[in-house]
């Protein structure tokens, strides 16, 4: 394979810095069927990421991307409950300025900018990269925060597998999950399947002194199916396909001061993308297709209330990819959206067409390397803030490297911040600002011991934040282009890892401090001058500690989470969580089996994510996952 | 001091007037089971002598309506705002069928016209809406259940009554608890659920009313309690010589309504017609002059919000709303 093609592919498949993919060459050779869905764009030059392969997921492959993301620090989850809406804060940003892609695509709803991650099993993601701040130059419109990639892949160790894993946990949880492949020559399908449902009637204790009580009407269901299809025509041709059904059907619990809740709502999509990439020595050329269809029907029969809201998203995307020398390459592309939605509040039913061109230049120096990017995103043919971004990587010592990144961002409104009746605001300008970071990572190995420490400062201003408010003499809320954020702070990293021929052993720490900041004083709502924004931890912390002895493997995981400001009742109290796991491994010819226990919230702490929403105490998980393998799988 | 003040002026009041008006809404002619809360261009309801300003808004989107509606629903079970027009009495005062209803964020406002413009308002019955009551009674997904996780928080709503004369607001008011958990004793909290007599005569001498409420559970997007009362059987004392006359018979057209720009009113009379436009806090922000026929404003440097139109001529006054968008 000439080392251009390697080269891009390995990139693109394991974003790994340029710099370090002629190291890693020799171990990224791609399956003949594999296709990757990630792009030269992933690479967060200049920036901090961290990514999680299918090992790391399948451990706790019964749990929900959100649940999972929280246990694992460094972002904020702003969950409502097991199995309930799940929103992310990243760097200080809103739940519509993390941007969501899977296999390349964004996926987030053009009706409120954000993602439910209670939704997303992770079962279904076979590696997820988390690219820390801002990207809208690679991304388009929502990626302020941060970046979260879900990319599938067809596993490459085996040509025919098949596998059932079941888990069962308190509060009546159940998972059950199959999956299977089957690959030959140039063509391969996989399918997964899952199955999940919780009563999540836990008991919680308001007060010490008071009786305890138990969460009603809390339960969920959920299912869902994801087919892939993976073809190699010809030896550059790479084809694949994805459809992603899924239904969760779940009961919405009282707040603590309700007395009652018979609310629900049910949560259904299909997600269809289409991937063609053609690698050639010098260049690669891909294009993209994606059909979307989401519902939500939300029903309360004790006020009379339905509220069934959808939308459509198809999209399509073409870039190219020009290795102009060994240091230098041009990425390019148009990426094309049509949206379309419906909503009782919208009356009429709007659409939106969304076209960006972008420009990617990476250039290297050595130790060094750089990455320009540029979008213009034209929305009916209204031309958006022109997004830069400039990013570099370096290397000050054999162990102290550089990163550093400026790039201008922006979100535009969601459908309901334009449409939504009374109060949708179809003069609405999109929010933007510029943002800055700059990190340093010094990681040196020590006979067996492996050492990494990372600090990062980031600094960005979001002006034209979008606000729902009620301007003086205004009867009804609007949304208003009124606010300004001011988001800044400081991220630190800790990592060691030791391995002998019988255990390894990793630790992982991190520590943020996030300031974000409301600049502009508003009265309805009432926000003051420097005010933290609700459901913003100042500080966050988290600490892992991954023990592998043989068959077996144990983990620990813990997250502390800062005070955080909400709507109505002040300040919630921090809170500490803990969670271990147990995982028994025994293989036996093709046969690989896997026990597993899971303890969750083991210090049993009492604590609030959201204002009025009870959490769980201590509860347990326990299952068994069974793969039988057959043959190895073709390399290239 | 402030009694005998007020005690003087019920007697100055007792002097002028010669009876009594009250507005019981029973003229309106309502289906079983309905409300009214689209007045048309006649921009709100008349009663007995009260005006009750009320604005419907329909676009080929979307419809809503703001000030006062006229109601005689009788459902007290319903909770949310599909109930909203509903007392948690089940009817009007007295058994009576009907009553007013206003959603009273950032304010409400009732007009005194005909004998009783300028004059004092001698009192009124009024009680909680269904929607309101039992969202303070179970909560729901916005709104907290009163007392709290533990039942000890001392909740709150409160009804806060000012008057308009002259153009200025009172400083005094007279202030009513539609829900009160403020007390030590948890056994004497309450949630008014029958319809409760407001002494206003201590009020004087007032153009119009303003209410207001405000409560405990309240947030960074202001009160989440929902703002609705429901009012019945407002007396206000007739004076011999009525201060102002109302015009409620002029056929003035005010559009585009709601409008982002201009607006053309369409004054029918053959006299000039003084035109002021106010603010929901009651201050002029424009002043002009109608000729008969169409006339055009500019409101483009105007906030947008809810506004009151207000044409003076020698023969009396006449009002519409108007939102700007």
């Amino acid at each position: 394979m000439p080392f251009l093609v390697k080269l891009f592919t390995g990139c693109s498949l394991l974003c790994l810095p340029l710099w370090a993919a002629a190291q890693l060459d020799t171990l990224l050779e791609l399956p003949a069927v594999e296709v990757s869905a990630s792009t030269i764009r992933s690479q967060s030059t200049g920036s901090r990421s961290r990514s999680w392969t299918k090992t790391d997921l399948q451990r706790s492959a019964h749990t929900n991307l959100g649940e999972w993301l929280g246990e694992e620090g460094g972002l904020f989850i702003k969950s409502y409950g097991n199995g309930s809406i799940a929103t992310t804060s990243i760097r200080g940003g809103s739940a519509a300025h993390t941007s969501v892609l899977w296999n390349g695509l964004p996926i987030q709803s053009p009706m409120l900018g954000q993602l439910d991650f209670s939704l997303f099993p992770l079962g279904f993601i076979d590696r997820v990269q988390l690219s820390y701040g801002g990207n809208s130059a690679a991304w388009g419109s929502g990626a302020i925060g941060g970046v979260i990639s879900l990319q599938n892949t067809i596993p490459s160790d085996s040509t025919f597998a098949l596998g059932f894993r079941s888990t069962l946990g308190s509060f009546n949880f159940q998972d059950h999950q199959l999956s299977g492949h089957y690959r030959k020559g140039n063509w391969g399908v996989q399918t997964r399947m899952y199955f999940r449902a919780a009563d999540n009637d836990f008991s919680y204790r308001l007060r010490p002194d008071l009786a305890a009580k138990t969460q009603t009407n809390a339960a969920i269901r959920q299912s869902g199916l994801l087919q892939s299809a993976y073809w190699t025509p010809r030896n550059k041709h790479h084809l694949s396909f994805h459809l992603w059904a899924q239904g969760s059907d779940r009961e919405i619990p009282p707040t603590t001061v309700q007395n009652q809740s018979i609310a629900s709502q049910a949560d259904h999509f299909i997600r269809t993308a289409v991937h063609w990439k053609i690698v050639q020595e010098k260049t690669v050329w891909e294009a993209r297709l994606g059909l979307f269809r989401e519902t939500i029907d939300y029903q309360d029969e004790q006020i009379h209330l339905r509220a069934l809201t959808g939308f459509w998203t198809a999209q399509g995307e073409v870039e190219g990819k020009w290795a102009w020398n060994d240091q230098r390459q041009l990425h390019f592309g148009l990426t094309q959206l049509w949206v379309t939605a419906e909503a009782d509040a919208y009356g009429s039913t709007p659409q939106q067409q969304r076209t960006a061109p972008f420009l990617v230049l990476h250039q290297r120096w050595g130790r060094w390397r750089l990455q320009a990017n540029l979008r213009q995103e034209m929305v009916d043919r209204k031309f958006q803030p022109l997004i830069p971004g400039l990013g570099v990587d370096g290397l000050l010592t054999p162990h102290l490297s550089l990163q550093a990144k400026i790039s201008r961002n922006y979100r535009l409104p969601t459908l309901n911040d334009l449409y939504w009746q009374p109060g949708g605001n179809p003069d609405l300008l999109p929010e933007s600002g510029w943002s800055q970071e700059a990190g340093l990572r010094w990681q040196e190995q020590v006979g067996a011991h492996h050492w990494a420490v990372g600090i990062t400062a980031f600094n960005r201003n979001i002006n034209n934040w979008i606000l729902w408010s009620r301007p003086e003499g205004q009867s009804f809320w609007s949304s208003n282009n009124i606010a300004e954020v001011w988001s800044r702070g400081v991220e630190y990293r800790l990592q060691w890892q030791r391995q002998t021929e019988d255990w390894a052993i990793k630790l992982t720490a991190g520590f943020d401090q996030i300031r974000s900041t409301n600049e502009i004083a508003i009265s309805n709502p009432k926000l003051e001058k420097g005010q933290q924004l609700v459901y913003v931890p100042k500080q966050q912390a988290f600490g892992q500690l991954h023990l592998n002895w043989r068959r077996w493997q144990w983990h620990y995981r813990h997250t502390y989470t800062g005070a955080v400001g909400s709507l109505n009742v002040g300040e919630l109290s921090a809170y500490q969580l803990g969670s271990s796991g147990l995982d028994y491994q025994l293989v036996l010819q093709n046969w690989h089996t896997q026990l597993f226990f899971q303890a969750k919230n083991i210090w049993n702490e009492n604590y609030r994510v959201i204002e009025r929403q009870p959490m769980p105490g201590r509860y347990f998980q326990v299952g068994l996952q069974v793969n039988f393998k057959r043959g190895a799988g073709p390399r290239s | 001091m402030k009694q005998f003040f007020i005690c003087l002026l019920a007697l100055a009041a007792v002097v002028t007037s010669s009876a009594q008006t009250t507005a019981t809404f029973e003229s309106f002619d309502l289906a079983p089971e309905s409300f009214l809360n689209d007045s048309g261009d006649d921009g709100g309801f008349t009663e007995g002598n009260i005006f009750l300003p009320n604005s419907y808004t329909v676009t080929p989107d979307y419809s809503f309506w703001s000030g006062w509606a006229i109601s005689n629903t009788t459902d007290t079970l319903t909770p949310g705002p599909t109930n909203q027009y509903s007392a948690i009495t089940g009817s009007g005062y007295n058994g009576s069928e009907t009553y007013a209803v206003t959603f009273a964020s950032p304010e409400s406002r009732l007009l005194l016209t005909e004998a009783a413009a300028g004059g004092t308002v001698e009192g009124m019955y009024v009680t909680n809406s269904t929607y309101t009551y039992l969202s303070m009674l179970n909560g729901d997904s916005f709104t907290k259940k009163f007392g709290g996780e533990t039942g000890d928080d001392p909740d709150y709503l409160l009804l806060t009554i000012k008057k308009y004369l002259n153009g200025s607001l009172s400083t005094d008011s007279v202030d009513f608890y539609l829900a009160d958990y403020r007390f030590e004793d948890n056994t004497q909290d309450y949630l008014v659920k029958e319809w409760s007599y407001i002494d206003l005569a201590g009020l004087g001498d007032a153009d119009s009313l303003q209410f207001t409420m405000s409560g405990s559970d309240v947030g960074q997007y202001g009160l989440n309690t929902p703002a609705y009362f429901c009012l019945d059987n407002l007396t206000t004392l007739d004076r011999t010589t009525p201060v102002k006359d109302y015009l409620i018979n002029v056929a003035v057209k005010v559009f585009p309504n709601p409008t982002a720009n201009w607006i053309t009113i369409q004054w029918p009379e053959a006299t000039t017609g003084n035109l002021s436009l106010l603010n929901s806090q009651g201050q002029i922000v424009k002043r002009g002059l109608l000729l008969s026929g169409d006339n055009q404003f500019d409101l483009q440097q105007l906030a947008k919000g809810h506004y009151a139109l207000r044409i003076q001529t020698e023969k009396g006054w006449t009002s519409r709303s108007l939102i700007k968008q």
